[in-house]
Formats: structure tokens, sequence, C-alpha cells
């Protein structure tokens, strides 16, 4: 039996916040939506860090019966440490994002507001209310809703620029998300008609080992591992989050496709009986290891810098599932560290990548070209910038003290702990191929200037939102392992 | 006092970043020789300073001074700070090169007090990879290309040894990831021979065992000479100090030890044989750190065989004397470049000095040295493998002496600046007063360095080193990192695998592929999640 805690409002407010000033903003326009945006982000984050100081602090997960309905006649949001955790990752990156988006989509007073400026500040908070439905959503049918906004939104954002090459890329996207959709909501149709009910902690005591459950995740996993890219279905990713203006390739990469992990983790843990767990997490972490390896070694080839990091979001999406195997074999501490391990790479991808993007977009704003080869002279324009960059590889490799780090030891760890070392393997030679790529780019843009290669500064102001999140996701690996059990709350 | 354990890192590490403030950075730069001082100290009130524990939520890191620590952090600190004096006169205003240094610093001097799995790997991951900063300072192609060879080995290393703590921490008992704790254990685990594998590999990467040696003989050369000085003199022994702490003192199986033995007496041979085939003096050095420090394998492997338990004090004593000779020798080869060759003899008494130590001429520090590790080297096989290291070395390194005298001055009537001489003056005079001011502390007995079997191999390498000088010039040069011409063999076979990933990966992009791979995982689940536990 759910029941609406003193502090479920808090979940109410993270939703309606953003939702209420897209729709603000969309009213009010130009300058105004800029303002409103900004301002509404910046509460968001105080929100998102309530709600995790309260779940931290209580040790239960928060919730919320929408009208006072129990489930499953009403809809329940609920937040446990994980969605806290990922909710607060995605307020952090969506503001250094937004703060980094204020002087490419400013409007000058007295100037027409431009289409790109007025969709990015409507976007961004649309982004922000999918994500929160994403992450606090209680039922697997309102997560299929707040999948399709979270597709859609990001789909928005990256068209921005409007250029056809964007939309060729953006289509593929978009049919492939689609596909991925209608998998799980077929699938979510099998499990209503079987169960009688979506809301997740009812499924939880009702699902066994039959047909229809088999058949349900097995389809509504493909969608969704359809929508995180991992191989081999990862063709849309590379050239999509490529293509997009770096602004938006930064949400997509960090935070869009951890919105479809968490509800592969919600369907998996909570939805899905153990045994069937046990069974098909293998095959995932599979695949999993396959996009590291392969992810790492074809961006390890990549002659073009945002095509490079594209890749590396294949790859590093890869070790999200090395945590499926290990969670179901270990005992309960083991579980426990590998959950833990999974949703620290979650969240230090989505600080790092999101600064290597903002990096990556500043460095070919810079150069005219994004190039690998000819990116000498870069660090003499802007050392910051390439100095976040580094930072962001530092964690993606996984060397201390950063959140990467945390998250490969605990899961390395783990697959010691079960006896399937194997992962461990796979987990370092990501880390070396990841440490070739990142080598690649810091050592190019380290390099002395071609003749005739013209670098324009870029704004202080969009280098230090960069460095921020790069240091976040530095500085995550120093939080101490105590408050990390933020995540365990509510764990399964 | 435990507070000053905690200064011998942040010192460095706060200077560091005191760089970032353009009005601290002159001041930052001119002191770049205090950023040890903190660590001195501490290494001198050894016996009064209590471990540091600090529960840093659930996770207990500890620091602890103990006497082979102790003997590492001392020379350590020294060699810091005179190379600090003498970059300073060297290089001048490089304020990245001080931010690289000071970094490096920073791990180079944790390593020796870390006493937990977590701020060792810190450590000594920060130690390893912005040592990066050092070898590429000249920006050189020689010096970029040598940096990357160095970062690659380096990263592996890490991956090694993290592979290897995270089996130490799952063989432990409970959840402490103290080393005290974690490595009693790995004597009688079944798989500890995977774990001491993998430390070997880690630890013998940063100490230049051989087949892991190759990065010493690119890096040091390349890059300025203060740095090539604590690369040889600091860096290296974080790999002694890590075999030190991670192998048991007690009880591992003997094969462990003769594996070890074998390989660092075969590392021995190695630098000596490669480095008689160098002509750059600064080359030779690096080979007769590589052979060094088989030396001190040789003396942990062997103290494993005969299950002596003050071994890695025996080590770090041995360690100590090559930490404060070798960065001696390296700021000497600047010394000797700076001065015109009419002056160059006035560099010669101390170079020899120095450089017989190695092949323990009494009564140098080296001599000691060798006299400390007698327990492990003293009897049987290891000791005529033991000599015969001491002949090659002297011999190594009178060939080193011959090749700094003839190498090409930087003017002819050049004199070493007195921020140069100062500094190895000081550091040479350390290497051969302070072993006899150490020897108590590991109770070896100094009488017999005069005795027969300790002075031959010092005469034999002398008179042959004469012929060798003849002979020299005619031997074909061995290239810098001798195994890595074999690496570079594998560069064909490397691309083309790389070539075929990425075809394999292009086969997924079209979307008939991507439909059917679709189809495939929906399949795939399905027989997976269906199937049995078997």
């Amino acid at each position: 039996m759910t029941a609406t805690t003193p502090e479920g409002w808090l979940l109410v407010l993270a939703l309606t916040l953003p939702a209420g000033a897209m729709l603000l903003a969309f009213v009010a326009g130009g300058r105004h939506a800029q303002r409103i945006a900004l301002g509404a982000l910046a509460l968001w984050l105080v929100i998102a860090f309530a709600i995790a100081l309260q779940v931290q602090r209580g040790g239960a997960p928060l919730a919320y019966l929408i009208g006072g309905w129990q489930p499953p006649l009403g809809m329940a949001l609920r937040a446990d440490g994980l969605s806290a955790a990922m909710l607060l990752t995605g307020a952090v990156v969506l503001l250094a994002v937004a703060l980094f988006g204020r002087a490419p989509y400013a409007t000058p007073r007295g100037a027409q507001e431009t289409r790109a400026a007025y969709a990015y500040w409507c976007f961004l908070p649309a982004l922000a209310a999918s994500l929160a439905a994403a992450f606090l959503g209680g039922d697997l049918f309102n997560l299929f809703v707040a999948l399709e906004m979270l597709t859609f939104t990001a789909l928005a954002l990256a068209c921005l620029d409007g250029k056809p090459s964007q939309f060729k890329s953006e289509l593929r996207y978009l049919l492939f998300a689609l596909i991925g959709s209608v998998l799980y909501l077929l699938g979510a149709g099998l499990l209503y008609g079987a169960h009688g009910t979506l809301d997740i902690a009812l499924l939880a005591g009702r699902t066994r080992a039959d047909a229809p459950t088999l058949v349900a995740g097995a389809l509504m996993t493909a969608g969704l591992i359809a929508k995180m890219a991992l191989f081999p279905l990862h063709l849309w990713l590379p050239p999509a989050h490529a293509g997009a203006p770096a602004a938006a390739s930064a949400l997509l990469s960090g935070l869009v496709v951890k919105g479809a992990f968490v509800l592969l983790l919600r369907l998996w843990f909570w939805v899905l009986p153990a045994p069937v767990v046990l069974n098909g997490g293998t095959l995932l972490a599979a695949l999993g290891a396959a996009a590291i390896l392969i992810g790492s070694v074809v961006a390890l080839r990549q002659e073009r810098l945002k095509l490079l990091v594209a890749y590396s979001t294949v790859a590093q999406m890869g070790y999200l599932f090395l945590m499926f195997p290990l969670l179901a074999a270990g005992d309960a501490e083991t579980a426990s560290r590998a959950w833990l391990g999974g949703v620290l790479q979650a969240v230090s991808h989505a600080l790092a990548k999101a600064a290597m993007f903002l990096g990556a977009g500043l460095i070919a704003a810079s150069l005219g070209h994004d190039r690998v080869a000819a990116l000498g002279g870069a660090a003499r324009v802007m050392p910051i910038t390439v100095i976040a960059f580094a930072m962001g590889g530092l964690s993606l490799m996984g060397l201390p003290p950063s959140g990467g780090f945390g998250a490969k030891w605990l899961l390395l760890r783990a697959s010691v702990e079960t006896g399937q070392w194997w992962w461990s393997l796979v987990i370092l030679s990501g880390g070396l191929l990841t440490g070739g790529y990142v080598y690649r780019i810091v050592a190019a843009a380290l390099a002395p200037p071609a003749p005739g290669c013209e670098a324009r500064p870029v704004p202080r102001a969009q280098e230090l939102c960069v460095l921020a999140l790069a240091l976040a996701s530095i500085l995550l690996g120093l939080v101490p392992l105590k408050d990390l059990g933020l995540v365990r709350v509510g764990a399964p | 006092m435990s507070f000053l354990l905690v200064l011998a890192p942040l010192m460095p590490l706060a200077m560091c970043i005191a760089l970032a403030w353009p009005s601290a950075r002159a001041h930052v730069q001119k002191r770049l020789w205090a950023a040890p001082l903190p660590a001195l100290i501490v290494a001198l009130l050894v016996g009064h300073v209590p471990p540091l524990v600090a529960d840093a939520g659930g996770l207990r890191l500890t620091l602890l001074l103990d006497l082979p620590g102790a003997l590492l952090l001392g020379g350590a600190a020294l060699l810091w700070s005179a190379a600090g004096l003498y970059a300073r006169a060297y290089l001048g205003d490089q304020p990245r090169f001080a931010a690289w240094w000071l970094l490096t610093q920073s791990g180079s001097l944790g390593v020796f007090i870390a006493g937990d799995l977590g701020s060792f790997y810190l450590a000594f991951a920060v130690a390893s990879l912005a040592g990066f900063g050092l070898v590429v300072q000249d920006g050189t192609a020689a010096a970029i290309r040598a940096g990357a060879l160095y970062l690659l080995l380096a990263v592996l290393g890490e991956i090694a040894l993290l592979f290897a703590f995270a089996l130490l921490a799952v063989g432990a008992p409970g959840e402490s990831i103290a080393i005290a704790d974690v490595v009693p254990p790995l004597a009688a685990s079944p798989g500890g021979a995977v774990t001491a594998l993998l430390l070997v590999l880690g630890f013998g990467l940063k100490m230049g065992l051989v087949p892991l040696h190759v990065w010493l003989p690119v890096a040091h050369p390349a890059a300025p000479m203060p740095a090539s000085a604590v690369l040889s003199g600091a860096i290296v022994k974080a790999g002694v100090i890590g075999l030190i702490r991670f192998l048991p003192e007690h009880g591992a199986p003997g094969g462990w030890g003769t594996a070890l033995a074998v390989l660092g007496f075969l590392t021995a041979y190695w630098g000596v044989v490669a480095g008689l085939a160098q002509r750059n003096p600064k080359t030779v050095l690096a080979y007769s750190t590589v052979s060094q420090m088989g030396v001190i394998g040789a003396v942990l492997g062997m103290g494993i065989v005969l299950d002596i338990g003050a071994s890695g004090l025996h080590a770090a004593f041995y360690a100590l004397h090559h930490m404060l000779a070798k960065g001696a020798l390296f700021l000497g080869v600047g010394v000797a470049l700076a001065t015109g060759p009419g002056a160059r003899r006035w560099v010669l008494p101390l170079a020899l000095l120095l450089a017989l130590g190695f092949g323990g001429l009494p009564p140098t520090g080296g001599a000691l040295a060798k006299a400390a590790v007698k327990d492990e080297l003293g009897a049987g096989i290891a000791a005529w493998c033991a000599a015969l290291s001491a002949f090659g070395s002297t011999l190594l390194m009178l060939h080193f002496v011959r090749r700094v005298m003839d190498a090409a001055a930087a003017e002819p009537e050049g004199r070493a600046p007195p921020g140069l001489l100062g500094p190895w003056l000081g550091l040479g005079t350390a290497a051969l007063v302070l072993p006899w001011l150490l020897l108590p502390v590991v109770g070896a007995d100094a009488g017999k360095i005069w005795s027969l079997a300790a002075v031959a191999p010092v005469l034999l390498g002398a008179a042959l080193a004469w012929p060798w000088r003849r002979i020299a010039d005619r031997v074909p040069v061995l290239p810098e990192g001798d195994l890595l011409v074999l690496a570079r063999r594998g560069a064909a076979p490397r691309e083309a695998l790389g070539r075929a990933i990425l075809r394999f990966e292009t086969l997924f992009r079209p979307w008939p592929a991507a439909g059917l791979s679709l189809l495939a995982v929906v399949l795939g689940l399905l027989a997976a999640m269906a199937a049995r536990p078997g």
C-alpha cells in the first residue's frame, strides 16, 4: 500500500514547475523566455536537492498519490534513491547547459527573437519536466508517456539549427525511437492484460516467469535498449548526437539516454521475476561488453571530434549493462555494490559526457572545424576547455579520484566477488581504449597550431560552464561512500 | 605529529594549486625546493609519528610511516628538493613545468606513506600519470613520442594494479582496505598467484623489470635533466615500495620468490648489456637504473625464498642509495654538459666516485647498500649472480663516465652556474655520506665491505673498462628501448585488427541490418529469459 509521504509535494513541484515554466516561456517569448527558463531550472535544482536530502535523511522513498487515489485506480509518483540521484544529476547538467546556451541563444534587447533561441528556451524546461516524469513515475504507462515526451523534446533540441543534414540524422533517431516505443507499448499491453495493473509496486508481487511476462519483458527491454543505443542497436546515435548543436548533444548523450536506463532498471529489478533477471542479465551484459569494446575501438578511429565523442557514448553505455548479471548473482553486499556502481556510472557519465560535448562544441566553434588531426593550437586559445575535456576523459577512463573510478571499482569488485571475472577484463580493457581516444584528442589539442589556422577566442563564461561539469564528474569520486548510500534507498 | 603525514603530499599539491593565481606564480617557482620539506621532516621523525586513520564515510583511509617507508620518503624528499633547486637554474620560469613537477611530487611522496588500497592507488596514479608532463616538457617530437609510450605503459600498469587491488579487497576478511589487512591472506589464498602476478606486472612496469622496462631508456633521456633525475630516482621507487608493501612478508610460496629473483637478475644483466651499447650518457644511466631495479627485485625475491622478514627494509636501504646517487649522476650530466672541455676534469672525481659506488667500491654508500642486502644475496648461487651484476654495473658505469666526458659541451669555455653545481654537489655528498649515517637502522655489518668478495667485482670491472673503451664505438647502436622494435613490428596487425572492427561495426549501420538486429535481440532475450537455470 502506497501512501503520500509528508514531503510528497516536492515531487509534484518537481514535475509541475518546469512544465509550467515551459508554458509560460512559450507565451512570453523573446528575452522573457530565457529569464523564465533559467529561473525555473535554478529552482528545479533546489527542488531536486531538497528531494535528495529528504530521501537521504529519511532513508525511505518519497511518494505522492495524485488525487489521493490508490493504484491501480490512481497514479503514484515515487522518489527512491535512484530517482533522487538521477533527478539531481539531471538538474545539474540542465542548469549548466542552460547557462552555456546564454551566449549562442541570446536575444539582444530590441532585436527580433530567433526561432532557435525561442525553441531552446522553451524546450529546456520541457526536457526537465519529461526527465522528472521519467525518474519519478511509478507506473509503466506513465513512464511510457514520459519517454515519448523525452524523445520529442530531445528531437526538437537536436534540430535547433534547422540544417538539412541534421534533419536526416534526426529522422533516423525519431524512427528508431518510435520503433522502440511501439515495442515497449506492446509489452506494457501484455503485462496489463495478464496482471490488470501497470503500477510498478503492485506488479512486483504479481509477476511469475510465465509466457506473457517473458514476452512482455523481452519486447519492452528491446524497445528500451533501442532507445539507449546499446550495440547492435546503436546505428542512430552517433550521427544524431554528433549532428546536433553542442548544447543539445550534451543533453542527448548525458541525460536523454539515461531516462530509458532508469526505466530499464525499474522493469528488470521491480517488475520481472528474479530467475528471468538472472538468465537474461548475462545477455544484456554481453551486449554491453561488445558495446564497450567495439564502440571504443571505433571511437579510437574517428576523424571527427564530435563523432568520436558520440561513439564514446555508445561504449560508455555498455558499462551500464554490466550491473545486471552482477546484481542478480551476488549476495546482498555484492548486489548493493553492483547497484551503486551502475548508478554511479550513469551519473558520472552524464556529467563527464555533457562536459565533453560542450567542450567539443566550443573547440569546433573556435576552429571552424572538428577534425581531430587539425586540433593543434586549441590548447593555447582555450586552455580551460581543453583541461575540462581532459578531466571528463579521465572520469570516463576511470582514473582516481573521479566518479568514473568509483563506478568502475565497484563493478570490478562485484564481478570478482561473483566469480564472473570476465567482466573485469572488459571493464579494464575498456579503460585502456578510452585512454587511447582521450589521449588522441588531448595530444592533438596540445600540438602547435598548423600554419594558417585561425582560432577565435571563446567566451570565458561558456568555458567555465564546461569546467564546472567536468569538475563535478571528478569531485563525485570524493563524495564519501556514506553519502552515496542515497542511491541504495529503496534499491531492489 | 600525525598531521605532518598529511602535509607531505599536500604541500606540493597546495603549491601546485597556488600556481593558478598569477600573483603567486613567481613565489612558488622560486621555492620549488621547499615543497618536499614536510616530507623530509616527517621522515626524520620516524618512530614518533603514529599512523593517521581517517574514516571517510565508511572507507577507512590510513597514512603511516614505517622504517622502509621513512628511508624512501626521506631520500625522495632530498632528491626532489635538490632537483627543484637545480630546475630553477636549469629551466628558469616555466609555470607549466612547475605544475607537473609539483603534482608528480605530491603523488611520489604520498605513495611512501599510503597505508590502504585507496590512497595508495591514488598516489601511485598521480605520480605515474603526472610524470607524463615532465617527459614531454621539451616539446620535441622525440619527447612527445616518449611521452605517449610512457603514458600507455603507465595506464597498463594502473590497470594491472586495479585488478590486483580488487582481488586483494575481495580476498581479505571484512570490509577493511588497509594494506596490513589485505596482504597477509594473499600468501595462503588459492588464487593468490594471479594477484601476485598482476602486482609484479603493475609494479614491475614502474620499476622497469625486463621486459617491461622499455619506457625507461626512452623517457629518461627525453626529459630535461632535473626531471630525468626524479624520474629515475624517485618515480621508479613507487614500484619498489609497491613490491615491499604488497608482497607478503612471511609465508608466500617459495616459487614466487624464485620467479621474482630470476626476473630480477635477468633484468640486472639485460640493463648492463643493453646499456653498454649506448652512446647517449643519459640513456646509459637509464639502463643502469633498469639494472639496479633488477637487483632490488632479486633482493625481494630471495627475501621470499629465504623467508627473511626484513628484506623490505634491506631493499629500501638499497633503493635509498640508488635514489640519491642516480639523481646526483643525472644532475651531473647537466653540469658536465654546461662545462667546457677544459674544466670538465673537475667534474670527474665526484662522477667517478658515484659511478663506482654502483659496483660496490668501498667506502662509498654503494658498498654499504650491497652490504645491507647480504642476507638475501650473500650465499649460494645468488651470491655469484650478485657478484656478476656488480661487475657488470662497474663496467657500465665506467662506460657512462667515459660517455659524459666525451659529450659535446654547449659552449667550449662554458662554466656551470652555481645553481647547477650546488644541488649536484649536495646530492652527491648525501649519496656518499647518508648511507653511513643510516647504517645502524638496517643493522648491516660494515666490516665486510673491504672483503675480497666485495671488492673483486669492482676491480675486475675496472680492469675490463679500458679494453671496452676501445671497442665500444664499434659496437652497433642498440635502439633506445631495445624490445620496442618488436612492439613496432606488431603495428601492422594492430592496424588491420582496428580496421576489421570498424568494418564489422559498419555492417550494423544500414536499416535492414538494424531491423534484423532488433528482431534478433528480442528473440535472443526471450530465449535467454526463458532458459531454465542450469
